[in-house]
């Protein structure tokens, strides 16, 4: 076990790495930095000379090998555009996006689940196929439509709830959290309902699948037909073995999670390591962009690795091969 | 119970008639300005953030003209060629610290470092001498009457502050305490700054002139999302926004409680063309000649375009067609040449028979689609009106991180650019756009397509020297007759400035949209 | 023989849900709309010179100021809206399933050789498929758009712009192809008929692709039809954020990006249109998976 597990770390090394070089080598292919960096009426030779500083004429090799090598020693570099520390950037904007995330998954598991037992034990009624119906067209709707109408709706017409940002924040030991308050949570709503939205259904799916076919397995019948109270039967048998496949999931829909994001924390103008990203390839602020996806590398190496450990721990059938 | 309320409310009102109470306003912008230092970058949301914040020597005012800032009065030097500043006296940096002739001198030499993106501002300054503690000269190599225009933006730092945190030199790489806090002259400090997510200002208890706002505390948001700041400012969210998207005036005209400013901007829309180029690169057709060295192939293309329907369909009627390179107004307007090409694709199609292309032909017309208001939209418009007359254009639209670049390597046949003079004068777009490419005297740098006419190279200096207005302004005219002649650029139109606020809230629009917090009265 | 009784009892099944009727009818019509566009619509919007900006911003025709001839109105250059979405619905398609295609092709044929050689190739299979996985869909369409930029000659470039988009998506929609395939190829591994096949020396690529896949196809169906809707929805995206297709070769995403700007101006039928239609669209398909699943899966009925 423990071999598997370094292995699987080396090998995570290499998947960072591969994504920072692919991610390098075409970061030249997104545009020209300098020409966000300086104004209009910014020489030519003024240009070459700050493109040189940078040491953006250096061959790719060169580059790359400095940008790992920083790296590795903890020098993320400075952002092309607000000359900040890259590290200090994202570390400050990683809370609203996990907060956002976190939320979002609550929310989707809060309604996910009861629905997804509710449609599974009263599969012909008229509510199951109205919940059904409306989860499928809502997700059908791009995730950007979805957050437009909602700010328009709750925002403007209604007026209950804020359009943009984050509300009340507090800092908890460098942690800047909006959970802590009645205007933050007012903020995070929305936002976290529109990226909610799929993971909801997803879940709700999953945990009707599961259930129908638990439902129907032998072990359930007999405890039926020994008497076992219905309402035991559904929470503690059923559901309990339901839950398995279905946290497996979600941890995997987490990295979908954060990927999502980008687009709602876009229309909310949400604060986060998204909204931090797109603006990076609006300015080729290549240094921001970088890390930016080694960090998310990073994080998904991670969450694979603990999925697959979960996957083994469970379906010993995976064990027979050698998995790794 | 009733009259109890009454009087309650009567207290109140009367309590807020009697002094113009302090006001916290919220406003927000599609871009945050990167920086606090106002020499690091030449961008125009940074320099109008931070004229709030810091001084020039001069400034302009309401209607754009030059007024006296931290320079009382000025005049040209007597015996050599430059300017002589006469300082303010009595004013005090943010920190305490008095303002003197060494801040302007420091603050030179810092904006003209090669670390600065505004030294070109200072390119034909020679010497500056600090003459006493409030006057300062600036030689330059050569008569230059518009110099105290070309530094209204130019913003004054407190030596003594800069050096002692380190950032006697803009930041290149890493940031610098420059980068992040200010110690300005002007009428507001910073309070707060969070980069990308919320910048605080506050009034600056000891700054030199009246006030004019009742602003307690102004925050700031980039919004880069335009629904999204839309439906901000709509749920009283926010009191300002800059700018709106013309199909939102409507809307926001006929909420009650709001209103949409509306001006014109100095910038000029404009297509331009490959002058140097031999072959066309997006051809399908004509593979071996470049139709558009041919006068009177651009003059087709001019006639083409019908302005009047894409102003009143594209932009609901808020565009001014333009027939030069500044818009009307501008210092350096060429009143005898303010026509452009009439909408007549008869003649188009004559003129294009009479250079041999009487089948037209096909070539690549680039734009961006991020840049400009409606761009993408007006470069669909042009296209489809470019082919009625048999002029194919393959329509390639792009961010603007892009573009640059493909211009600079000559990846065009047709491209669309926009221009606002930044001395709000004509010979800004004659040096950079009119004048042939010259890398070492810095001159036609965004005259990408590398038009070059000898007679206009041979009067821009004239122009630059000439102190006497009339004679100027001939010279100017002959540019502008003949850059028309040769169709050098399809000037179009003038861009439109639409900002939104809530009804209650003053503020002045400005032509080079630069948003200005001490003109604004919340009632 | 259980393959004879499914294929009738899921026409059967077909038959007697209304939900899936109407989906397919939905999806039909849209398809049949989509295929046939360049004959029924009224205006090609691709071509520059068919449509003129006098007509624009028509509303429909039960509006006032509407043209008879437009029925569902013009957008801001004066194309006509059903000629728009038909032609955007057109885009989608072909996107949405060449993009599903070569995630399939790719995904499974990748799924199936780490499932059944294991070991060392499984584990460099999954690790591209953690890079594939790390790189947002955003940043992939951005790059390859940037390396077809800097590889291809200006010439071809935006004709090859569905090209790139179509490789951007395949390359987001792999993984899922992939991982499925690898764990049930897993599972049939270890059954009697696969270890016959391998015994008696049949050549690797006859083992999975016509013993193995046949036998896996159910899970990866649903996928395809889960990931058609998650490619179109894609798309419109990548558009909303600037960086699907150029605004004068729409799809149904460009058009509705075009649409935002339109969203509180009054001219509303120049978003809720194609918004409109892509649900459509993207429900039929999304409500058909679901009919597949349940096939496949009889232990749901």
């Amino acid at each position: 076990m423990v071999y598997f597990i370094l292995k699987r770390m080396v090998q995570s090394v290499f998947v960072m790495l591969a994504v920072a070089f692919l991610a390098f080598s075409l970061f030249r292919f997104v545009g020209d930095p300098i020409t966000q960096m300086t104004g209009v009426e910014t020489s030519v030779t003024d240009q070459e000379r700050l493109r040189e500083e940078l040491g953006l004429n250096d061959p790719f090799v060169y580059q790359f090998a400095r940008f790992t090598g920083d790296m590795l020693r903890g020098d993320f570099g400075f952002s092309y555009r607000t000359r900040q520390p890259v590290a200090e950037m994202i570390a400050s904007r990683i809370p609203a996006t996990l907060e956002l995330g976190l939320v979002a998954l609550i929310i989707s598991l809060l309604v996910g689940v009861p629905t997804g037992v509710y449609t599974a034990l009263r599969p012909r009624g008229v509510l199951t196929q109205t919940i059904l119906m409306t989860t499928l067209v809502g997700v059908s709707i791009p995730t950007f439509v979805i957050g437009i109408i909602l700010i328009f709706i709750f925002g403007v017409q209604l007026g209950w709830l804020p359009t943009f940002g984050r509300g009340g924040t507090v800092q908890i030991s460098g942690w800047e959290s909006s959970l802590f308050t009645i205007d933050g949570w007012r903020a995070l709503l929305l936002p976290a309902i529109t990226l909610g939205v799929y993971q909801l259904t997803l879940t709700m799916r999953l945990v009707r699948a599961e259930m129908m076919e638990v439902m129907r397995s032998d072990y359930i019948r007999f405890a039926m037909a020994r008497g076992v109270p219905m309402r035991s039967l559904h929470y503690k048998h059923a559901l309990a073995n339901t839950m398995v496949p279905v946290i497996t999931i979600i941890g995997l829909q987490f990295g979908g999670v954060i990927a999502f994001s980008i687009v709602t924390e876009s229309v909310f103008q949400w604060p986060g390591m998204g909204l931090l990203f797109l603006e990076s390839i609006r300015f080729v602020d290549i240094p921001v962009m970088g890390v930016y996806l080694v960090v998310i590398a990073f994080f998904f190496v991670l969450v694979n690795l603990i999925v697959d450990l979960l996957y083994v721990a469970i379906d010993p059938r995976l064990r027979i091969r050698d998995v790794s | 119970m009733r009259a109890l309320k009454s009087a309650v409310l009567g207290g109140i009102l009367s309590l807020t008639a009697m002094g113009v109470s302090a006001e916290t306003f919220r406003w927000a912008s599609t871009t945050d300005p990167q920086t606090m230092d106002p020499h690091a970058v030449n961008s125009a949301p940074v320099l109008s953030f931070l004229n709030n914040v810091y001084e020039g020597l001069v400034r302009r005012g309401k209607d754009m003209s030059i007024e006296a800032s931290l320079a009382t009065s000025w005049e040209p030097l007597d015996g050599e060629n430059g300017w002589r500043f006469t300082l303010r006296e009595g004013v005090t940096f943010q920190d305490g610290s008095a303002f003197t002739s060494e801040d302007v001198m420091f603050s030179y030499q810092r904006a003209s470092s090669e670390a600065a993106d505004v030294r070109s501002w200072f390119a034909p300054v020679t010497e500056v001498r600090v003459v006493d503690d409030y006057t300062i000269d600036f030689v330059t190599s050569a008569p230059n009457p518009l110099f105290p225009d070309s530094i209204a933006n130019f913003m004054i730092l407190d030596k003594s502050w800069s050096e002692a945190n380190d950032a006697a030199l803009p930041a290149r790489d890493a940031e610098n305490f420059a980068t992040m806090n200010v110690n300005g002259t002007g009428p507001f400090t910073l309070a707060s700054r969070d980069p990308g997510v919320r910048t605080t200002l506050t009034p600056n208890a000891n700054w030199w002139d009246e006030v004019d706002h009742n602003i307690s505390e102004a925050v700031f948001t980039p919004i880069g999302n335009s629904a999204t700041g839309l439906a901000a400012l709509l749920s009283g969210e926010i009191d300002f926004i800059q700018p709106i998207p013309l199909q939102d005036i409507a809307q926001v005209e006929g909420r009650d409680g709001f209103k949409v400013l509306e001006g014109e901007e100095t910038r000029v829309i404009m297509f331009g063309f490959g002058h140097e180029h031999d072959t066309l690169l997006y051809s399908s057709d004509v593979t071996d000649a470049n139709p558009f060295t041919d006068p009177r192939v651009r003059l087709a293309a001019a006639h083409a375009l019908d302005m009047a329907s894409i102003d009143r369909v594209l932009f609901r009627g808020k565009i001014e067609a333009a027939s030069q390179l500044v818009p009307a107004g501008i210092s350096g307007f060429s009143e005898s040449n303010a026509d452009r090409p009439a909408f007549d694709p008869a003649r188009a199609k004559e003129l294009l028979s009479e250079a041999g292309y009487s089948d037209g032909f096909s070539f690549g017309l680039k734009c961006t689609n991020d840049r400009y208001i409606n761009d993408e939209a007006l470069c669909r418009a042009a296209a489809s009106m470019f082919a009625a007359v048999g002029l194919n254009a393959e329509l390639s639209t792009g961010p603007v991180r892009d573009y640059w670049p493909q211009l600079r390597e000559d990846d065009f046949d047709m491209y669309l650019l926009g221009w606002s003079p930044g001395t709000f004068d004509m010979e800004h777009p004659i040096r950079f756009l009119l004048h042939s490419q010259d890398d070492e005297r810095k001159l036609g740098s965004w005259n990408f397509g590398n038009y070059s006419n000898a007679r206009v190279d041979e009067l821009l200096p004239q122009i630059q020297q000439e102190i006497d207005l009339a004679a100027r302004q001939s010279m100017i005219d002959e540019v502008v007759a003949i850059t028309q002649d040769e169709v050098a650029y399809i000037p179009l139109y003038t861009q439109p400035l639409i900002w939104a606020a809530k009804e209650n809230v003053d503020l002045t629009q400005r032509a080079d949209n630069f948003f200005l917090l001490r003109w604004v009265t919340v009632n | 023989m259980t393959a004879f009784l499914k294929k009738y009892e899921g026409l059967w099944l077909f038959v007697h849900s209304p939900a899936a009727m109407v989906a397919a009818f939905v999806a039909a019509l849209i398809i049949i709309g989509a295929v046939f566009a360049p004959w029924i619509a009224l205006v090609n919007p691709y071509d520059l010179a068919s449509f003129s900006l006098f007509d624009g911003l028509l509303p429909p025709v039960w509006l006032e100021g509407a043209n008879p001839k437009y029925l569902l109105g013009t957008d801001d250059q004066g194309r006509d809206m059903i000629s728009s979405i038909l032609y955007g619905a057109r885009l989608s398609l072909v996107i949405g399933l060449s993009a599903l295609t070569i995630a399939a092709v790719l995904g499974v044929g990748l799924g199936l050789a780490a499932g059944y050689y294991g070991g060392r190739f499984d584990a460099v299979v999954m690790r591209i498929a953690d890079v594939q996985l790390a790189l947002p869909a955003i940043l992939t369409a951005l790059l390859i758009d940037g390396i077809a930029r800097g590889i291809l000659p200006a010439a071809i470039q935006q004709d090859l712009r569905v090209a790139v988009l179509t490789l951007a998506i395949a390359l987001s929609l792999w993984v899922n192809f992939a991982r499925t395939a690898r764990a049930s190829t897993f599972v049939q591994m270890n059954k009697e008929y696969v270890q016959a096949a391998i015994m008696m020396g049949q050549h690797p690529l006859r083992v999975m692709f016509i013993h193995i896949l046949p036998n896996i196809l159910g899970p990866l169906l649903v996928i395809m039809t889960v990931d058609l809707a998650s490619a179109i929805l894609l798309e419109a995206t990548l558009s909303f954020l600037g960086i699907g297709l150029p605004a004068d070769s729409p799809s149904l995403g460009t058009l509705i990006r075009i649409g935002m700007q339109f969203l509180l101006s009054g001219e509303w039928w120049i978003l809720w249109i194609p918004t409109l239609f892509l649900v459509a669209l993207v429900v039929s398909i999304n409500i058909l998976g679901d009919f597949l699943r349940d096939i496949f899966n009889p232990r749901l009925r």
